[in-house]
């Protein structure tokens, strides 16, 4: 630790009640240069990579300290920790739930260097103009507040942003088309009993109930009004179908981490279930054939963003917007891409990509070269074409996003009993 | 006598201090924050009431209840016997001390790589395509892999008794070796048969040391959520799970309702297991 | 030596079968750390090759395994050294009743039980707000203590089970001090004994998660960043690391055993059987 953060805690400490002291402008009494300052962040494995990291120190001067936990825990620092993370790496349903803690506050978008050119997912919620906007916590809903200090979000660019966004993706069923040996085109597959004992979907409940809404819908049992914001009725009935699925024994596994949708996959435990773009990357490197099946009724979407801790002032404040600006400038977002997710700001990810890059991940071009991920190793020969096709065809079928309902402790307890079942 | 007091209060010092310091103060807080931050985590204190009305009012929670009683069962009733009987082994049958510590050092290696790791480890042991099922089909013994072995209440208590065999085993023998071998040399002159020993003297003699490692079983396994959703593909509800699903959507007072009767429930579970053998009346 | 009954051969067959059980895991991890570079944490083994043991030592995409690894060692000694020292403190003043024992046992075992997230959600709360801020090696430190105590102090129960206060009573007759009974008698008596409590210590640091997981504050322990690694594709390096692990300790407890039997060759010579008694 840098004897910048010392004298931070020295203050801290001098405080009659720390919690008071983050309420008051902290002094600027430090002269060190900003190349002292540790921002430390806090994330899911997801997008804490060390190189990040490494490239921080080399582009900007100061230290960026990652740590990855699981979801959940991000949750509970985020929630309940602000002084443990300078920087907390969340997705926006989660977001939602933190937010009201008073534990982040709001970044000035007129410091933002690039705010103009950040999708407009982000910002008023279409990606073209026409777009419609999507089911369920959408970024932009929960993207904005009245003001700094405040804890209510804003329908509108208020001009004071709650998370910067930085990855974001669409997710639909992985398959095994070795074990399957037919065309996937539906979710309702997700329960089809050729598949009994092999199928699996994600235990994280905010994600799971929007996998099990694609798929109720598809199956055409239930016409939701809104999958994102559901009634009781619709929980019951949502979860009811997938306890009786469940029963029958039509789930070999559910799984919580990447970590786990990689293994069943690759070990063929499951041959279909929900799954990230990323994840079946991995279980292709493995050379195991799989599959990111687009489907018709369209993707279920998340996306992440950093936020800046309450207590973060001054100095580190200065480095933290640095770090934004950086963050949205390109290079990590070309690093990104190229694992398959995407940036929050493509146009400027595009300088650091090759034009083959460029054209395979972002665009849905045929490969006219090997694909290398940034570990080194090919997962695309020439001519392969990216599952899903190109940005907007993949982000424009966006029919939901990860989401916190109104009856949330409602869905909790239905998830428990789902699980219990 | 109240020198005596004195003299262990002092040598308790230090644990109580740690307890308070590390238990009792943070979990207070939580009871605290809970209503503190009350609009913030969007819940009202009243809350509170509604959730164990809704924990004993719920089909779920009760059928949870009663697995995780069940599975404490379960694993408790396999780890005494295993334990039991490595633990007879070591300190009746091993000659001598050095062998007894080089053997119990070789049953606590495995804890040294990471739970994590192991836990993965049994998908490629117990999976489909995993060592167990080839070495069966192999052997021509079944025609396809086995499902039940991963992901199933199986799986759970394999992994149970795998990671808690140990704390049976420890307590155990050392209650064994406090055992005079006077006594037994007396019961067996006296014309006592090897079986006898074992009922008359050595398992009355080692109640002590049973019930502690019962007790670690029992509050382990009770407590645990980290197994039960790894090995049954989250496909099993304990109540430690009921806990961290409601913790990781920010449900507090439901969490806290749900982990105050499961304290309860295990204490009043121990409270009954040391009316039958006070640990510590005996010490 | 007499020779051996036939319920040893029996009981030895059985111990086998356990450590065999105990091992199965172990003995996956050593077969998969040797996976060809393409391959994963599953069967089939794509090739072999030492691979994973080589990147152990390299930088990983996420995750820094060597840094949370002298963490944890660091943590777990801390641990280890501290419970075995209040756990002997705390066995002693049980042995006989005190106002406030019953409460305080009670309390022990409520530390064993309480679900453990509440714990390191509480901990990581107070150190938040009071603006101590949370560190693997005081919040974390603390919440590990909550969990190793329990097990020291149970064990140190069936320590002092039976314990023949004869022997303290000679010695205090002889005009020992208190502290001379204890360093002289009392310790002696129950060192091997300890050795289990400082291995549970240990142990139960080095691989816990549920307590430490709010309390660790900003830089992790080894099982924290594994399990953070696997929000992220994870590799056989660490199987490679559970192989390395296991290694290391098998080698440790070799060291052990060797030296135990050159100092009992070395005291045979001198013709002493200080100790053999014990237990």
């Amino acid at each position: 630790m840098s004897k910048m953060r010392y004298s931070r805690r020295n203050i801290l400490k001098g405080g009659a009640a720390a919690v008071a002291a983050s309420a008051f402008p902290a002094p600027m009494i430090w002269a060190q240069d900003i190349k002292n300052v540790v921002l430390r962040q806090a994330g899911t494995g997801v997008s804490a990579f060390n190189e990040v990291a490494a490239k921080v120190k080399e582009d900007l001067g100061f230290t960026l300290e990652m740590t990855a936990l699981d979801s959940d825990a991000v949750t509970q620092r985020a929630a309940t920790q602000p002084d443990s993370y300078d920087i907390a790496d969340i997705e926006y349903w989660i977001c939602k739930k933190v937010w009201p803690t008073g534990n982040l506050q709001a970044m000035d978008i007129s410091k933002i260097t690039n705010y103009d050119k950040i999708a407009g997912t982000f910002r008023d919620g279409k990606l073209t103009p026409d777009s419609v906007i999507a089911q369920g916590t959408a970024p932009h809903t929960v993207g904005f507040v009245e003001g700094p200090g405040s804890t209510t979000f804003s329908t509108q660019d208020s001009g004071w942003m709650t998370l910067i966004p930085t990855i974001y993706n669409a997710d639909t069923l992985g398959i095994r088309p070795d074990l399957i040996g037919r065309p996937i085109e539906s979710w309702a597959e997700l329960l089809n009993p050729e598949f009994k004992g092999k199928a699996s979907i994600l235990d994280i409940s905010s994600i799971g109930i929007m996998d099990m809404a694609m798929v109720c819908e598809a199956m055409g049992e239930i016409q939701y009004a809104d999958k994102g914001n559901m009634t009781t009725d619709e929980i019951d009935k949502t979860i009811g179908i997938f306890m009786e699925a469940k029963k029958a024994g039509q789930f070999r596994a559910f799984w919580k981490s990447f970590d786990e949708s990689v293994n069943l996959m690759a070990s063929g435990e499951v041959v279909i279930q929900s799954m990230w773009s990323p994840a079946i990357t991995a279980v292709k490197a493995q050379g195991v054939p799989c599959v990111y099946q687009p489907l018709k009724e369209g993707y279920r979407s998340w996306g992440g963003g950093i936020g800046l801790s309450a207590g973060l002032s001054g100095l580190p404040l200065d480095a933290a917007y640095e770090y934004i600006n950086w963050y949205l400038s390109g290079w990590v977002g070309g690093f990104l891409m190229r694992q398959g997710y995407y940036s929050a700001v493509p146009e400027t990810s595009k300088l650091f990509m090759s034009e083959d890059e460029w054209g395979f991940w972002y665009e849905g071009k045929a490969a006219t070269g090997d694909i290398v991920s940034p570990g080194g190793t090919v997962i695309e020969q020439a001519g392969a074409v990216r599952d899903g096709g190109s940005f907007l065809d993949r982000m424009g079928k966006v029919a939901c996003w990860n989401s916190v309902m109104d009856e949330n402790q409602y869905m909790v307890r239905k998830w428990n009993e789902f699980v219990a079942a | 006598m109240r020198r005596a007091n004195l003299n262990s209060w002092l040598l308790a010092a230090p644990l109580t201090g740690v307890l308070v310091m590390f238990l009792i103060l943070p979990i207070l807080l939580i009871v605290a924050v809970s209503f503190w931050t009350a609009d913030a985590f969007t819940f009202r204190p009243d809350f509170q009431f509604d959730n164990y009305r809704y924990l004993f009012g719920s089909a779920v929670a009760w059928k949870v209840f009663g697995l995780t009683f069940m599975m404490a069962g379960i694993v408790w009733a396999v780890t005494l016997v295993i334990g039991f009987t490595i633990a007879f082994f070591l300190a009746f049958h091993v000659r001598t001390q050095k062998w007894q510590m080089a053997l119990f050092l070789l049953t606590t290696i495995p804890f040294w790589t990471s739970n994590i790791i192991r836990m993965i480890s049994w998908i490629p042991l117990l999976g489909k395509n995993g060592l167990v099922n080839q070495t069966l089909m192999g052997a021509g013994i079944i025609d396809e892999p086995l499902q039940w072995l991963l992901y199933s209440s199986f799986s759970v208590c394999l992994a149970f008794v795998h990671l808690y065999t140990l704390f049976m085993v420890v307590p155990i023998f050392n209650t064994m070796m406090r055992i005079d071998k006077s006594l037994i040399e007396a019961a067996r002159d006296g014309g006592a048969s090897g079986f006898q020993i074992l009922t008359n003297v050595i398992i009355p003699l080692s109640k002590p040391g049973i019930m502690i490692g019962s007790i670690f079983v029992i509050a382990l396994v009770m407590s645990d959520f980290v197994t039960t959703r790894f090995m049954s593909g989250s496909q099993l509800a304990n109540v430690g799970r009921l806990i961290s699903n409601d913790i990781g959507l920010l449900q507090y007072p439901s969490a806290a309702a749900t982990a105050v009767v499961l304290l309860i429930s295990v204490l009043l579970t121990i409270g009954a297991m040391l009316r039958l053998v006070d640990i510590r009346k005996e010490l | 030596m007499e020779k051996r009954p036939r319920s040893f051969y029996v009981l030895a067959t059985f111990f086998t079968l356990f450590m065999l059980f105990l091992y199965g895991p172990t003995i996956t991890i050593a077969i998969l750390s040797f996976q060809g570079p393409s391959g994963g944490l599953t069967f089939p083994m794509r090739g072999t090759s030492l691979n994973w043991f080589r990147e152990l030592f390299l930088q990983q995409a996420v995750g820094d395994i060597w840094g949370s690894f002298r963490r944890s060692l660091v943590l777990g000694l801390m641990v280890m050294v501290t419970t075995v020292v209040i756990s002997v403190m705390a066995g002693l003043a049980f042995r006989r009743h005190f106002p406030g024992s019953t409460v305080l046992f009670y309390l022990v075992i409520g530390s064993l039980v309480i679900p453990s997230i509440l714990v390191s959600m509480g901990i990581g709360l107070l150190f938040d707000r009071t603006g101590l801020g949370n560190h693997w090696s005081t919040s974390a430190f603390g919440a590990h203590l909550t969990w190793t105590l329990p097990f020291g102090i149970l064990i140190m129960f069936a320590v002092f089970n039976r314990f023949n206060p004869a022997y303290e009573e000679a010695a205090r007759d002889q005009g020992a001090s208190t502290w001379q009974v204890f360093a002289h008698v009392v310790l002696p008596l129950i060192a091997p004994a300890l050795v289990g409590v400082a291995l549970f210590g240990f142990t139960l640091s080095y691989d816990e998660i549920a307590r430490t997981i709010l309390a660790s504050g900003s830089r992790n322990t080894l099982p924290l960043e594994i399990w953070g690694m696997t929000t992220n594709v994870t590799s056989p390096v660490l199987y490679a690391l559970g192989t390395l692990t296991t290694i290391f300790s098998l080698s440790l407890v070799g060291l052990v055993i060797l030296s135990v039997t050159i100092m009992q060759r070395r005291r045979a010579r001198n013709g002493s059987d200080a100790g053999s008694g014990i237990v």
